[in-house]
């Protein structure tokens, strides 16, 4: 049995003696890599190393959690959690944890990228591919993810699993207001290729440039798998039961309903070679595909074991962190890996296609007048370029997509058949995107 | 308690190997706490105890940042030599250049009369069922109800080569919340937030059950009987919250200069602001902003940055014009000034950066009465929910929640879903009055590359903005 299994297994019998109904311990060994860069040089380098472990304790119907980050001193910190979950009111929210006997699928990490050094390389390439492109200002992070963690329960979860990924992001710019931004996420250190990133993005800087103040009016949108990724998660995080129950979702009463085109497929698929696998949720239940959204009709909500009980219903094994962190919630269902499902159609075709539209590259600060409703806007940004009779006619700036989430994915109408992973910072992904076509989206600007 | 004798040993190892412009080592012990409640029942509740350390060293090369959860000799040593490892591989072109700045030696405490560690998770659980109370005995239907407290208290000593050494002790509560209230089968949403450093005596200072019952009853009158405004040209009575909110994105975030010196190009991005920019014209004269860390109980407060240098109010907008940025000391010393005290870190596994604190507009010498009664045809912007802004800082949204239009200088009835969509210059160039009294709200900052969120206050006066164009 590896050390972070059995440390978990040794937190969950630790809990149990001191009083516990239930108990789930996670313990996770990682380390990361960055290299930021910007003005096209490396400006910090950062290393974290980190072994903790989040463990969660029932004592008649109390819940307590804690991420104990000495784990040399665990079992007496567990003990103290289990004295503290007798002294807290009753959770009536709680309605247990996943049980059974699990079987778990097997994963493989690519053992390069557990011993890459000297990930700087990918750096520089990246740098020296955008300036060749005619990029003039180049920046950047690089990441090189590993982590293993191990986890057990009270009610019969016993697992480990690990990954390790890189993601690389470039943002380029040919001018000062003409920027394209790329990305390369991969668990396979062979896939990386920086030289690519750093010229699409120099690329899409160069279509860029001179661009003028964009217009006011309904649009056509063609979307790069990054603003798609964008998209995606800021709507996957609404199919959380929580958020439904909450009232911060726009899929409240819509299972069964139509809640995009018949064009839009998403799936949670945790099982993909990804940077966001796993072989099991938070509470140790085996994960798996959840088809979320079938040709266009929500098919059902994202749950762990409390939220599946509330909703008379079954976990679908999207239980997240027991532990709150800055901008999330703790013990709400999460999608792991969402994957759009890739339609007919080339790009290029998708371009061609169009007669009066955006092409956009980018886009950040999506957010929500209302998420009931899912009334948003979000602000374009790098690459916009304007589409005319199926072409590229140059490019604009300072504009704002205000809109309805609904009725945007409701009007793709256009899916390419290609589609890559994305993640970049915290507005895009994670997930596996297309391109993909709205039609007739309200654009506007500042006045 | 921090052990002062591994950051002593650590930094020695830092500055054995090879001459470093600067090495820093941080040492960082903290107990949190956390409480959430969802639609009147206890949906979470933890506690957390963390000590870890990080090294930073900066040589002509680059800089290395390395940190790990755990505070010893030997996982000092293992910093040392991979922070190390960092700096050099950086290859920087250009060499790092950092503010000289005089070393100090501080102890500093931020006072709680009511301590946090002395406060039961039944008192936490009564408070947030005494909001969800006050939110349930409002009258509206309110079909969501979510409250999030947190609190601790985080213990760090920060030393590096140049003889610098300052130990804080910051005790930190905050609220919040979210509320949805339907009506007539619509619904309008409500997030708020509350935050102090110091104990628990600033709960009752807050006053939050009472602002989230009338907030309610405020939602349900604005969907039973707000009314969307014809788009045009309004005056515009700004409240606190959205003073606060225009402040923080259209002169806080562009005034950094990491920003404006480009190192956060490829995620918050750069900003229209550039360093030859000082002294220009940006805003009326009534377009005085300030950045200040200074302010006792503030959710931003502190006495000494990251980096050891004194905390200090920056007019970031003086009289309309561009008057300083937010430094830290590779910014400062990048463009050849002193450091402000502006680098923070959210927790000592991340990089301190540049990042403001409390940052508000000045106040004026109006009552707010006055503002009021000098609109012949406007709107009064009390709250906002949705709301973004470009990432060069020059293009922002913000979208009523609580509004109401003003006619003849008196309000007359709830305005819905009102839009101020304007770049940051007509914001400021409009701003012809602003009142004397200033009030601030609770706000966590994003920023950098892994996110830090950041506690701050955000606000200012009411301000009058003359011939907007609204939506």
């Amino acid at each position: 049995m590896s050390k972070l299994k059995e440390t978990a297994e040794k937190l969950v019998e630790v809990a149990r003696d001191a009083g516990a109904d239930d108990a789930i311990a996670e313990v996770i060994d990682s380390s990361t890599d960055q290299i930021r860069f910007s003005n096209s040089m490396i400006d910090t380098s950062n290393f974290w190393r980190e072994a903790h472990a989040h463990v969660f304790v029932v004592v008649d119907g109390r819940t307590m959690s804690s991420d104990v980050r000495d784990l040399k001193g665990a079992p007496d910190t567990v003990r103290e959690i289990v004295r503290m979950a007798k002294l807290t009111p009753v959770n009536e929210g709680y309605k247990g944890i996943a049980s059974g006997r699990f079987k778990y699928r097997r994963t493989r990490t690519d053992p390069r990228m557990l011993s890459l050094r000297n990930p700087a390389r990918f750096v520089h390439d990246a740098i020296g591919s955008a300036l060749a492109n005619g990029a003039v200002d180049v920046g950047g992070t690089l990441f090189v993810r590993r982590a293993s963690w191990g986890i057990a329960s009270s009610k019969g979860a016993l697992a480990e699993d690990g990954n390790a990924s890189m993601d690389l992001s470039v943002r380029a710019f040919s001018q000062p207001e003409a920027s394209g931004q790329a990305v390369c996420v991969t668990p396979t250190v062979s896939k990386m290729n920086a030289t690519d990133v750093g010229a699409r993005a120099a690329d899409l800087a160069v279509k860029a440039k001179d661009p003028v103040q964009g217009e006011e009016g309904k649009m056509d949108l063609v979307m790069e798998p990054l603003m798609m990724g964008s998209m995606t998660v800021h709507s996957a995080g609404m199919t959380s039961a929580l958020a439904v129950e909450m009232g911060m979702s726009m899929y409240a009463k819509k299972i069964g309903k139509m809640v995009a085109s018949e064009d839009v497929t998403i799936i949670d698929d945790p099982s993909m070679s990804s940077m966001t696998r796993r072989t099991f949720d938070h509470e140790g239940m085996p994960t798996r595909k959840n088809i979320v959204i079938k040709d266009g009709m929500l098919k059902r909500y994202l749950h762990n074991t409390s939220t599946a009980k509330r909703f008379k219903t079954r976990s679908t094994a999207n239980a997240g962190p027991m532990i709150a962190s800055s901008f999330n919630t703790p013990n709400e269902p999460v999608m792991f890996h969402p994957v759009l499902k890739p339609g007919e159609w080339k790009l290029d075709e998708i371009v061609e296609d169009t007669k009066n539209g955006l092409y956009l590259n980018n886009t950040w600060y999506t957010r929500y007048q209302n998420y009931s409703t899912g009334d948003f806007s979000t602000i374009p940004r790098d690459a916009i370029l304007l589409i005319r009779n199926g072409e590229i006619a140059g490019s604009v700036k300072n504009i704002r997509v205000s809109d309805n989430m609904l009725r945007l994915w409701k009007s793709v109408d256009a899916v390419s058949r290609n589609a890559e992973e994305i993640f970049w910072w915290e507005e895009a992904g994670p997930g596996h995107l297309p391109a993909a076509r709205a039609k007739k989206v309200k654009i506007t600007h500042s006045s | 308690m921090i052990d002062e004798d591994i950051a002593e040993h650590v930094l020695d190892l830092a500055t054995a190997k090879g001459s470093p412009v600067l090495a820093e080592v941080r040492l960082e012990t903290s107990d949190r706490r956390n409480m959430t409640i969802r639609q009147g029942e206890v949906h979470s509740v933890s506690a957390t105890s963390d000590a870890g350390m990080n090294v930073r060293i900066v040589l002509d090369t680059g800089i290395g940042f390395a940190s790990t959860n755990s505070i010893s000799k030997s996982s000092g040593a293992m910093l040392v030599r991979r922070a190390l490892g960092l700096a050099k591989a950086g290859k920087r072109k250009r060499k790092v250049k950092l503010s000289r700045e005089k070393a100090v030696t501080a102890d500093w405490k931020v006072p709680q009369k009511h301590s946090l560690c002395d406060v039961s998770n039944d008192d936490r659980m009564s408070y947030l069922t005494s909001l969800d109370a006050a939110v349930m005995g409002s009258g509206p239907k309110v079909q969501g109800r979510f409250f999030d407290m947190a609190d601790g208290e985080v213990e760090r000593l920060m030393v590096n080569s140049e003889g610098t050494r300052v130990l804080s002790h910051v005790p930190i509560i905050r609220l919040f919340s979210f509320n949805m209230v339907s009506s007539k089968g619509q619904t309008e949403q409500s997030f708020r937030e509350w935050g102090s450093t110091g104990g628990w005596e600033h709960v009752d200072a807050w006053g939050a059950p009472p602002a989230l019952s009338e907030e309610m009853r405020v939602l349900k009158d604005l969907i039973d009987h707000g009314k969307a405004v014809k788009p045009g040209s309004y005056d515009l009575l700004c409240g606190p919250e959205v003073v606060g909110i225009a402040t923080h994105e259209s002169c806080g975030h562009p005034m950094e200069a990491d920003r404006i010196l480009g190192r956060e190009m490829s995620q918050a991005g750069k900003s229209f602001v550039k360093p030859e920019m000082l002294g220009e014209v940006i805003g009326s004269k009534h377009a005085t902003v300030i950045d200040d860390p200074t302010i006792p109980g503030s959710y931003g407060y502190y006495e000494y940055d990251q980096e050891g240098v004194r905390a200090k109010p920056r007019f970031l907008y003086k009289k309309g014009v561009i008057n300083e940025f937010l430094h830290n000391r590779e910014t400062a010393g990048t463009l050849g000034l002193k450091s402000n005290g502006s680098s923070r870190s959210e927790v000592y596994s991340r990089e301190p950066i540049v990042r403001m604190a409390n940052t508000f507009v000045a106040p004026g010498d109006h009552d707010e009465d006055e503002l009021v009664e000098s609109v012949r045809d406007g709107v009064y912007m009390k709250s906002f929910t949705e709301w973004n802004i470009d990432d060069k800082r020059y293009n922002q949204k913000y979208v009523s929640r609580e509004a109401y239009f003003v006619k003849g200088g008196k309000i007359a009835g709830p305005a819905r879903g009102c839009v101020l969509e304007i770049t940051t210059p007509r914001f400021w160039k409009s701003l012809d009055g602003v009142s004397k009294k200033v009030e601030f709200v609770a706000a966590e900052c994003g920023k950098g590359d892994p996110g830090q969120g950041m506690e701050v206050l955000t606000g200012g006066p009411m301000l009058r903005l003359r011939g907007v164009h609204l939506k």
